[in-house]
């Protein structure tokens, strides 16, 4: 029987080279899906065409010439139209990335053709890339170069197995000798019998290598940032997924409560200031009306101009050396407004940004819904602070006193309605001249006392506003209930009041030490005036109260009843990871990382001298000491020992080649060790089995021939054992 | 003994450094479209990468570029361990095509070698002291283009594609084949070995600078055998009833369709395993000598001289073929005797460099004549504008 060559033919090459590609632009389209681009339908159907030209070779051969004629034609064009009816660059050329590679999916390629699939694969891998700081990008982006340098590869193979010729295009409508005979699973197979485990090893040992060189590129490329800096995000418009803008009905912040996606991680630099229940405030809701809050045009207004810097300088606690800084990792869609616990000293964006800051109510928003994960860092931040100092409003407070406060004041309600609240304040039996505090005390403990927390609440039917009649009845409610209702109250007493939409809590990560704050986490809470602190005072009514809260405990014993250790924490880790050490690497952080292995080096050269000298000593004390028998048997054993490794090494090295070549012996090699043991003699017989069993094979005598000899000498030493024992009978 | 040691890592280092910017003599690296299109990716990333300070597009950036640091490490893994040995198959005879044979060891242990290309290049080669470089500022270039053009057309050139993976410790051949236009020597070169391994992004070609030096013997050329001349016997000599089967044994030559099989030496032919044929001293009695004179007063066309040195060349392998030829003379050197084929070959590689002479072809100041006979000697002379004739004894024997 013929043997199979051990080399790839032609066809077979051009068989891989399909594959291959065929994965390479079904990796490059599958990022469509998660890019929110409106483009799901279209990367669907480019799947499902290349999925079909990839399970069957032949099919590109059936389409029509026509369609080969018109595909350019109509694909510019389709991408006019798009672009002349969305006006939005970006996916106009996501899709028309998709029809390409759909195109070339359905249809035979050259080489340039191989060229332009990747090229169209790594524009779409680096997008999506870039819109989603997604730690899958790292997955992808590596697989996607493993692929395209093996396309590459074979398609430089190919080309010398036909003579320098590069793979030319397939005649239309024929069905090259290639794709006519392509199974999938008989090339899988020959790939099997032709692959020697250290070429693969070596190939992944020379991608590991690809990974540790970019990884040090990364680290060495100089950074500097350029002006006007474009960001692909301008090109795309995304919407909030969460629910946080200028104005909630009841029940969104509840609806978001139900997702349980990560909603952004936090670092801290010194994770004893950690709070057991840290308040993340997002949003300030102030004017009530027709059953929901909204953010009203005099607070709109506090958050002035829009500025655009990488760097906010706020009023918080000014060089505050003893405060940890906190450095936010927000997903995308989550909100324009920036979670914060309060008011801070500096907030610093990796790039320059778009935004408007209100000082005295500790809100930041951004110009645009970030379309990528936005990553900021807070300095002079204080972790455990209730209140919140608010200069402007003191100052209007004291100009105009409750008169004028229309809007923190307002109670946009019927009669009826008004009267209603009254009676339910009035209950409250707070003396008169009580501070806010007092107040909220005892209208949250009326709240807690009167309703129950509930995720499916039930407000009664009616006239008159919702929330009022649901404080009136005793149903169950959910936060944005409790905290609207805690407003009212405190307006209809004469404290101004609004509400604050953001997250509490979160779990601490015990692998990558963060918070991390899900969706789930959502949660509304109150802020009441306190005109003798001059501050709004945080009112959460399903929390405990905030003399208690100051009685948490904080740090490693706070942290300790957060810790998260779930394989869910695991994942979030890596996603940590690489927001701290890629997404957000920066120029002070190479600086910083080059420091540190200069620092590494340096006391590595030390330590490795120091060590180095210690050791000669060591061994100058060992040869000084004295020598007796018992002392040189010793040694006498452990070089005996040291020697039978070094041979137990060698033979087991040569057993490891042995697998290599097939996971067995070679052949030849084994039937000459069969004859060695059979045949002992004569010496040159003998010296050609021994090579043919240890010396290298282009040493080798010709194995047929040595075999017949070992034969006839095995008979010929068999009969002469029979005569002598015929002749030794008796 | 630090400072010598210092001195020898500063230019170990300043080599590895000029190395890279200034590449060895006749090793080109050219991009190739898909080097472009990665340089150019590349480029583009790298611009938008410092301009939005996208840590994803320094990912992408420092990937590519390492993408292109694993094609060099690569490309010169596969070269790596590689030999290469140029081999001629003579004779050359101009006209006909002629074989080189380029023999392929892959010396590495495990890992093969693919996609290699050889460059070949024949040309006339001329044995002189180089040429100094000249300034070509006062050239037309037009005359320096058409100087280039006829270099280049004197050359021929080809390309060899190792079409398959040479295996660790395997040795593979190629073969270019080429046809010499004239005779001369020429000088077959194995000017680079080149490859796109492995992704195809550069175009890598090294120079080998593998020359062989090989004679072009002229080519065949057809002539009318005048049979009313034939080389004389000298006289006093005996008559015999037979030519050449008698008088002594002299030498053993090779079966001609023709020969009697009484003149088989048998025990030689079993020895060698071919038929060889017992030579008598009574055969040279019609063999004759050929004496070229390249007089350039005798021959003033040079189309007819060349001519001439085919018809000679033909003449002399037809008459050892029939061994008849006893001698051979090149204007006043040695006769040299034909004895073995080594000795045709010699005659051969004569006339393929051979070149008309200002001077009659005269023996130096204090050298001896040379011994040349005065019968049964073959010259040559022109006949009309373009043909030749070869003469023995002052009668035509042959013509073009």
């Amino acid at each position: 029987m013929e043997a199979r060559p051990q080399r790839l033919s032609l066809d077979e090459l051009h068989q891989l080279r399909w594959l291959i590609g065929g994965a390479l632009m079904i990796l490059s389209v599958a990022t469509v899906f998660y890019l929110d681009i409106d483009s799901g339908i279209m990367a669907a159907v480019a799947l499902a065409g290349i999925a079909a030209g990839l399970a069957r070779p032949r099919l590109p051969a059936r389409v029509p010439a026509w369609v080969h004629r018109l595909a350019f034609p109509a694909i510019v064009l389709f991408f006019a139209g798009d672009l002349r009816v969305t006006g939005q660059l970006l996916p106009a050329i996501v899709r028309l990335d998709l029809m390409l590679l759909l195109y070339r999916g359905i249809s035979y390629r050259a080489r340039r053709d191989d060229l332009q699939v990747v090229v169209l694969g790594l524009f779409l891998i680096v997008v999506a890339g870039v819109l989603t700081v997604s730690l899958l990008f790292a997955a992808q982006i590596l697989v996607f170069t493993a692929c395209a340098l093996c396309l590459l590869l074979v398609v430089t193979i190919a080309e010398s197995t036909e003579g320098g010729q590069a793979p030319k295009l397939a005649v239309r409508g024929v069905v090259p000798p290639w794709a006519a005979h392509a199974d999938w699973g008989r090339l899988w197979a020959r790939l099997r019998e032709v692959a020697d485990w250290r070429l693969l090893a070596s190939a992944a040992g020379l991608f590991g290598g690809v990974v540790l060189v970019s990884g040090l590129l990364f680290l060495a490329i100089p950074r500097f940032q350029l002006e006007n800096s474009l960001f692909l995000e301008r090109f795309v418009t995304k919407r909030a997924m969460t629910g946080f803008n200028d104005s909630i009905k009841f029940g969104d912040i509840t609806e978001i409560t139900q997702d349980d996606s990560i909603a952004f991680n936090v670092d801290l630099s010194d994770p004893s200031q950690a709070p057991r229940s840290p308040y993340w405030r997002m949003i300030v809701l102030d004017q009530y009306g027709n059953g929901g809050f909204k953010l009203s045009p005099v607070l709109r207004s506090e958050l002035g101009r829009e500025r655009t810097s990488a760097n906010i300088l706020g009023v918080g606690a000014t060089g505050a050396r003893g405060l940890a800084t906190w450095t936010f990792y927000v997903e995308s869609g989550v909100s324009r407004y920036l979670p914060l616990l309060g008011n801070f000293w500096a907030l610093r964006f990796r790039e320059a940004q778009n935004f408007r800051y209100s000082p005295d109510m500790a809100i930041v928003s951004l110009r645009d819904e970030p379309a990528s994960m936005t990553a900021f860092r807070v300095e002079g931040m204080s972790p455990d602070s209730t209140e919140l100092h608010d200069r402007q409003f003191a100052a209007m407070w004291r100009k105009r006193g409750p008169a004028g406060l229309h809007v923190q004041l307002g109670l946009q309600l019927s009669e009826a309605d008004r009267a209603a609240l009254g009676r339910i304040v009035a209950g409250l039996a707070v003396p008169a001249g009580a501070g806010a505090q007092e107040f909220a005390d005892r209208a949250m403990a009326w709240l807690r006392r009167s309703h129950r927390y509930s995720l499916s609440p039930r407000i009664p039917d009616g006239p008159g506003d919702p929330l009022v009649r649901w404080m009136a009845s005793g149903e169950s409610g959910h936060c944005e209930l409790f905290a609207g209702a805690l407003v009212l109250m405190a307006r209809s007493a004469g404290y101004p009041a609004h509400v604050v939409t953001g997250f509490k809590g979160g779990t601490w990560n015990a692998y990558s030490g963060n918070y991390t704050i899900r969706n789930s986490d959502a949660h509304a809470w109150t802020e009441v005036w306190d005109s003798g602190r001059d501050a709004w005072l945080r009112e959460d009514p399903l929390a405990v109260s905030a003399a208690s809260e100051l009685a948490l405990e904080k740090g490693d014993a706070a942290l300790a009843g957060l810790m998260d250790r779930s394989w869910s924490a695991r994942l979030n880790s890596l996603r940590v990871f690489w927001y701290r050490r890629i997404v957000n690497f920066d120029q002070q952080s190479q600086v910083d990382t080059l420091r540190a292995v200069r620092d590494v080096t340096g006391n590595s050269g030390r330590w490795l001298r120091e060590a180095t000298a210690a050791a000669a000593g060591r061994i100058k004390a060992w040869f000084r000491g004295p020598w007796d028998l018992a002392r040189l048997v010793r040694v006498a054993g452990t070089v005996l020992a040291a020697v039978a490794a070094g041979w137990g090494i060698s033979n087991l090295r040569w057993r490891i080649a042995s697998v290599g070549r097939g996971g067995r012996t070679d052949p030849v090699r084994r039937e000459a060790g069969r004859w060695l043991a059979r045949v002992d003699g004569p010496q040159a017989l003998v010296a050609d089995l021994q090579r043919l069993r240890y010396g290298p094979a282009p040493t080798w005598p010709r194995p047929a021939d040595v075999f017949r000899n070992a034969r006839r000498a095995a008979s010929g030493s068999r009969r002469s054992r029979r005569r002598a024992a015929w002749q030794s009978r008796p | 003994m630090s400072a010598p040691a210092g001195g020898a890592r500063r230019t170990f280092w300043r080599r590895a450094l000029w190395g890279l910017v200034w590449p060895r003599r006749r090793e080109r690296i050219q991009p190739t479209i898909s080097g472009v299109v990665l340089i150019g990716l590349s480029m583009g990333i790298g611009t938008a990468a410092y301009n939005s300070a996208s840590n994803i597009l320094f990912i992408a950036l420092a990937l590519l570029l390492s993408c292109l640091i694993l094609s060099g490490v690569l490309a010169w893994l596969n070269l790596r361990g590689v030999d290469w040995r140029l081999e001629v198959k003579p004779p050359l005879r101009a006209g006909q095509e002629a074989e080189v044979s380029l023999l392929l060891a892959n010396r590495k242990r495990f890992l093969p070698t693919y996609a290699l290309w050889f460059e070949f290049a024949a040309g006339p080669y001329e044995k002189r002291e180089p040429s100094r470089p000249e300034s070509t500022i006062t050239a037309k270039g037009i005359d320096v283009w058409a100087t280039l053009s006829r270099a280049e057309a004197a050359l021929s050139r080809g390309t060899v594609h190792l079409r398959t993976r040479l295996d660790p410790g395997g040795s593979a051949g190629l073969d270019w084949a080429f046809t010499p236009e004239r005779r001369g020597l020429v000088r077959i070169e194995l000017r680079g070995v080149g490859s796109l391994f492995p992704f195809g992004f550069l175009r890598k070609l090294t120079g080998t600078e593998i020359t062989r030096d090989v004679p072009v013997w002229p080519a065949p050329v057809e002539y009318r055998r005048l049979m009313g001349a034939a080389p004389r016997r000298p006289e006093g000599d005996l008559r015999r009833a037979r030519i050449g089967n008698e008088g002594d044994v002299i030498g053993l030559r090779h079966y001609a369709t023709g020969d009697s099989h009484r003149l088989v030496h048998w025990k030689a032919s079993a020895r060698k395993r071919r038929l060889l044929i017992r030579q008598f001293s009574s055969q040279n009695s019609d063999a004759c000598s050929i004496w070229l004179r390249t007089d350039a007063a005798l021959w003033r066309r040079p189309e007819q001289f060349e001519v001439m040195v085919s018809l000679a060349a033909t003449l002399a392998q037809d008459l050892f073929r029939a061994g008849r030829l006893q001698s051979t003379a090149i204007d006043g050197t040695r006769q040299i005797p034909a004895r073995r084929l080594a000795d045709l070959e010699s005659f051969l590689d004569r006339l393929a460099v051979v070149a008309p002479t200002q001077l009659p072809g005269t023996p130096p100041e204090g050298e001896p004549a040379p011994a040349r006979p005065r019968v049964n000697v073959m010259t040559f002379e022109p006949e009309g504008t373009r043909g030749v004739a070869a003469y023995v004894n002052g009668s035509k024997t042959a013509a073009t």
